[in-house]
């Protein structure tokens, strides 16, 4: 009775329908190759490349791209840009991929909850919802990122706290639908508990919106990243992210525009990556097209 | 609003590029000196004409003159109110709503300083029309003191006691005790009119303070929030000028948009925070353009919190300086436009030192020091000594990048000799909060201006009973103590005599160079930018603001 | 009818109390305040400081300091600035212009274009037009709103010069030309997502539309394919955009936030972020309540229009 179960039957999981479904979005297999070559250029390119990252070099500084074996140029301290690109790439693609567990964990939980208890537990955790929805999130941003001290990790956590509300209300709706299924009424009859009955009966059937949600969520958690360390508050220098090369960038707009154009075209990149890949999730699982 | 022809073109002429020549070649340094007030006083219009727009980077709220403001908000108060002196460029106190400029040569000051006579001029009207006298004095100096009223500072004023209006144009008061700074602090007093505030229930909330009254060369017109604040010529003024019809103040939150704005012409002068450094080069390329360096009261340095471990040896102070690279960053990273300096005192003011001995940068001699005091690397090569690791963090202003880049480059070098710096920077609200003020930093870069109103006092920042972390009051952020500094401060604090002064002050400069409290990496210079044809204008360094006397700014015919 | 309004009144107050109380304590906890600008004031010194926390009543008790606030607001006091000492509904009227300005001309971008591409890909479904709608707003939706403004800025201004690149006009020239001229850049560029957003709902709802009984019966009785798209389909699917609408309604104050930075708008975003960098907590407060209130507005709107074009949906 489980999600998997549902949609596997008895073929082989790479044969389901769920598979086939996805692997005949164009789109989607094109997200996963730009992040699969993404990730992939991350993790091995600084190996590859004559630069440290953090090399300063301020006779070089202001090289424009494919200036000797700087090919993307370098920076206003002569570091040379392909190599901070790629470990930014390391530190905002870490960054998102655990917030997005994180908010991913706090939404579920919320939701869960909210949606299988109702009355006024649900009506208090879906206010709090709205409430947290109801401020700028830059608000909380800048508020998280000047209490607590800007480390990779406590962006991670300002990221996450400020995007777990979207999760907690499609997982809520998803929650309050099945609630009153026969699958769950059986549970109850049985004598299992609210929480068996919560985590192992109800959740496995509402994964498809929950991966869903979590993929767009890594597409938002970069954004978020981009945009905090852009303002200043986010990932601290030496250690490069992608928000952090565009900070500053504008100054130099005149002077030095693949500053600013590398590092936005990066996250553009990744970010329609996973808005690609979650698209076809959300054709594959079937999830309904609630959300733009 | 639709004048489009009061900004004058300039008519960009030979003797033009040869008098800008003659100056671009005598350097900031004593160049508005050069064309002196006669030279640019030589034909104003008749009548104010013209306007100039001024670019400022922050915006100005705050117009009550006596209440808690920014940089930005005096250039308007220098042009709608007057004080009862004026800072020359030169550091000299002169004549503004007062006759003569008090002193105990003139006895406007007892032999003791503690009795202070004023007279003042018997022609300066407010701009309702009603007469400036010493009524209005006397209830400025009572506002700032009055409990109730969210005065910005206090010192000096709260040592005044027993004003007596003599007659309409003369007062005296007496000082709790004697304390030379407070001619200078006049100079930044701006006198309110008694006629409007004394009606207000609450000083706070007034409406004078959206819409100000004063006697100064332009009268408030109208203030579109979030972009400009227009004055107009106040055709009764006392003192020289106005000779423009329109000041406008335009506020463009953006560094670079502010100077490209001044590059396309929509700004005819570049006020707070100036052309910034990378756009130098350009910018005095640009014809129908005055761009020079101005040298700034401000001095960027290294503030370390002495009581950390790491900085309680004055040998660890000194290989840090030594391992500093300023040239390079001085060089690369702001394009060679700010100055070296040895000390916290403006390079040109009476009071600066020059004789201090120059920083080297040499690694080898900093690592030396470092030996030689005992600290030596360990396993993760920093260097420590009695359980204290050689690591510390620095902290600024995040998103100042031209600091990241110095803090960055700093990183680098200190890492050579075995000196493990973190960078930790914060929003500007949380960084120079208690943070900094409670000296909770380990170490911070901060430009800081220590004079004031180009009084060479600097208590506030050196003396002991400065240190807000053990009780005091002032921003001796660094805890610097030392007792000879101490002596020398109140000393000079008491001591009207500018010569005397002086040797005070240079003996303070010589101890401070020899313990290093702080590291000094530069001292500001300013980029200036005016439209060319833009005349009377003059720098001065004593002042927080460029536009501190527009009353003789005109257009050249 | 009435139960509903209730119930919303009730929830929207509720709602107001949470994000008033959040607010203020998250802002309050802040380290720094609003005393940290005159940190680095060579002339303050401590007790000016001290002074000055004391008169504008810092130094109370923080619940103290809510009440206070809360009960002068149910007053309909909303405070001075702590910067300019103005009423903070005054601070607030005064950049309500250029976000308006702003947000409007955008959104009128927005609803022509993204209503235009959403039919057409809705009638022309899996052509090419379609195929590259879907995708661009897949990309547009993933670009950095300040980056695009960022090459917007470098493309147009810099490189060709044709437009400006910051300030809603030019001091001293007040024509609508003028002010025209420069709306240009920053609304493209904020309505970018918005056409993104627009088209994708108007596609979805053209399509909802194209299914229903009416319009075949409509297509049966021989009118022409444009008369049946334009009366009956685009009639029905624009009610749902009014929800849409309603949804985006808080943006005015966020929507607008980055872009107004990137080009120096004047408007409420730009407020926002100064005020915020200022700690000036009346002000900051004040646009918390605003965009709550907006919250509430935008949702009560998009539920009405809801239960106007579905008449299975009963408000109560």
């Amino acid at each position: 009775m489980t999600a998997l179960a549902a949609n596997a039957g008895p073929t082989r999981w790479w044969r389901s329908r769920t598979v086939r479904r996805f692997t005949s979005h164009h789109l989607a297999l094109l997200g996963v190759a730009m992040i699969t070559f993404l990730t992939l250029a991350c993790v091995f390119g600084p190996h590859l490349l004559p630069y440290d990252s953090l090399y300063i070099d301020l006779r070089a500084r202001f090289s424009p791209p494919l200036t000797g074996y700087h090919y993307l140029g370098t920076d206003p301290l002569g570091r040379d840009v392909a190599a901070r690109l790629l470990m930014a790439g390391r530190t905002s693609l870490l960054v998102a991929f655990f917030a997005m567990l994180l908010s991913t964990l706090i939404g579920t939980l919320v939701g869960v909850i909210a949606g299988y208890r109702g009355g006024w537990i649900g009506a208090a955790l879906m206010r709090t919802v709205d409430g947290f929805l109801s401020f700028p999130s830059i608000f909380l941003l800048l508020a998280l990122a000047a209490a607590l001290k800007p480390s990779p990790a406590m962006v991670t956590v300002i990221v996450a706290v400020t995007s777990w509300m979207e999760v907690a209300r499609i997982v809520e709706a998803e929650v309050r639908s099945l609630r009153e299924r026969e699958f769950v009424l059986a549970g109850r009859m049985l004598g299992l508990s609210g929480a068996h009955i919560m985590f192992r009966e109800i959740l496995p059937n509402a994964m498809g919106p929950i991966i869903v949600a979590a993929t767009l969520t890594v597409a938002h958690a970069i954004l978020l990243e981009a945009y905090i360390s852009f303002l200043g508050y986010g990932i601290q220098p030496p250690l490069p992210s992608w928000g952090n090369m565009l900070e500053g960038a504008q100054q130099y707009l005149d002077s030095a525009p693949w500053l600013a154009i590398i590092p936005g075209a990066a996250i553009t990149m990744a970010v329609t990556s996973f808005n690609f890949i979650g698209d076809g999730l959300r054709d594959a699982l079937d999830v309904r097209d609630d959300h733009v | 609003m639709t004048e489009r022809s009061t900004t004058k073109k300039s008519n960009y002429s030979r003797r033009d590029a040869l008098r800008l020549m003659a100056i671009g070649g005598a350097a900031g340094l004593f160049a508005p000196n050069l064309l002196g007030k006669p030279a640019f006083a030589q034909n104003p219009p008749a009548s104010p004409t013209g306007r100039v727009v001024v670019g400022l980077s922050q915006e100005p709220t705050v117009f009550n003159p006596l209440m808690p403001h920014i940089e930005a908000d005096e250039a308007v108060h220098f042009s709608v109110f007057d004080a009862l002196v004026r800072m020359d460029p030169k550091g000299v106190l002169q004549p503004n709503l007062v006759v003569e400029v008090p002193s105990q040569k003139n006895g406007g000051i007892s032999e003791d300083g503690l009795v202070w006579r004023i007279r003042l001029r018997d022609d300066v009207r407010w701009h309702d029309g009603k007469p400036f006298t010493a009524e209005d004095v006397k209830f400025t100096l009572e506002l700032i003191t009055n409990p109730k009223f969210r005065a910005w500072r206090t010192a000096g004023h709260s040592l005044v006691r027993d004003i007596k209006v003599v007659s309409p144009t003369e007062l005296t008061w007496r000082m709790e005790e004697a304390f030379a700074p407070y001619q200078s602090f006049l100079a930044e007093t701006f006198m309110v009119p008694k006629h409007i505030l004394e009606k207000e229930a609450d000083p706070n909330a007034a409406a004078f303070n959206q819409a100000p009254v004063g006697t100064g060369a332009f009268k408030w017109a109208q203030r579109v929030a979030g972009d400009h604040i227009e004055l107009v010529a106040n055709a009764d003024y006392a003192g020289e000028g106005p000779y423009l019809e329109r000041l406008v103040f335009k506020y463009i939150p953006d560094m670079t948009v502010l100077y490209t704005q001044f590059k396309s012409g929509d700004i005819d002068l570049v006020d707070q925070a100036f052309i910034t450094a990378d756009h130098y080069a350009e910018a005095s390329q640009l014809s129908d353009r005055m761009v020079k360096l101005e040298p700034g009261a401000s001095v960027e340095s290294i503030y370390l919190n002495l009581e950390k471990p790491q900085f309680k040896d004055p040998a660890v102070r000194q290989a840090l300086y030594a391992a500093m690279d300023r040239k390079s960053i001085l060089e690369a990273l702001y394009y060679g436009i700010h100055k070296p300096t040895e000390t916290f005192m403006p390079q040109n003011s009476y009071y600066y030192n020059p004789n201090l001995p120059a920083q080297e940068f040499n690694l080898e001699r900093a690592g030396q020091i470092l030996d030689e005091a005992g600290w030596v690397p360990g396993a993760d090569g920093i260097r420590a000594k009695d359980g204290v690791r050689l690591s510390f963090a620095n902290s600024t202003t995040s998103g100042n990048h031209l600091r990241e880049q110095t803090q960055q480059f700093l990183q680098q070098t200190f890492a050579e000799i075995g000196v493990e710096m973190t960078i930790s920077n914060l929003p500007a609200a949380v960084m120079w909060g208690d943070f900094w003020l409670k000296s909770q930093f380990e170490s911070a870069i901060s430009g800081v201006t220590n004079v004031i109103a180009g009084d060479p006092d600097v208590s506030n920042r050196l003396h002991t009973k400065a240190i807000v972390a053990k009780g005091g009051k002032g921003s001796n952020t660094g805890q610097y103590s030392n007792p000879e500094v101490d002596a020398l401060l109140e000393k000079g604090a008491r001591t009207f005599d500018r010569e005397q002064r002086r040797a005070i002050y240079l003996r303070v400069q010589e101890i401070v160079r020899q313990d290093l409290p702080f590291l000094p990496l530069f001292a500001y210079t300013n980029v200036f930018g005016r439209k060319q044809g833009l005349e009377g204008f003059e720098a001065n360094s004593n002042t927080r603001v460029a536009s501190w006397h527009a009353a003789e700014w005109h257009w050249k015919d | 009818m009435r139960g509903f309004l209730l119930n919303r009144l009730s929830q929207s107050l509720i709602l107001l109390l949470i994000v008033s109380v959040i607010g203020f304590f998250v802002l309050n906890l802040l380290p720094g305040g609003p005393l940290a600008q005159f940190g680095l004031d060579p002339s303050m010194t401590q007790d000016d400081l001290d002074r000055l926390k004391e008169q504008l009543g810092l130094n109370r008790p923080l619940l103290m300091q809510y009440l206070d606030w809360a009960w002068r607001l149910l007053q309909g006091d909303w405070g001075h600035s702590f910067r300019d000492g103005a009423p903070v509904l005054a601070v607030i009227g005064r950049h309500v212009f250029a976000t308006l300005l702003l947000m409007g001309s955008s959104t009128a971008i927005a609803i022509a274009i993204g209503t235009w591409i959403g039919i057409r890909g809705a009638t022309h479904r899996y052509s090419l037009f379609d195929y590259m709608a879907t995708v661009g707003a897949m990309v547009a939706l993933s670009i950095p709103t300040f980056w695009f403004g960022l090459v917007g800025i470098y493309i147009f201004s810099l490189q060709l010069g044709w437009l400006p690149a910051g300030n809603m006009y030019t001091i001293g020239d007040g024509s609508v030309l003028n002010y025209l001229h420069h709306l240009i850049l920053p609304s493209i560029v904020l309505s970018l997502v918005h056409v993104a957003i627009w088209s994708r709902y108007m596609r979805s709802a053209t399509l909802d539309a194209i299914s229903q009984d009416f319009v075949k019966t409509a297509r049966a009785k021989g009118l022409s394919e444009r008369r049946v798209i334009m009366k009956h389909v685009v009639g029905n699917a624009l009610l749902p955009m009014i929800t849409l609408a309603g949804v985006q309604l808080p943006s005015i104050l966020t929507g607008a936030l980055v872009t107004e930075t990137v080009f120096t708008w004047p408007g409420m975003g730009r407020l926002f972020l100064d005020s915020l960098g200022y700690s000036d907590y009346p002000v900051v407060m004040g646009l918390l309540m605003f965009s709550a209130i907006l919250v509430i507005l935008g949702n009560l709107i998009a539920d009405i229009a809801v239960a106007l074009v579905d008449p299975r949906i009963r408000l109560g």
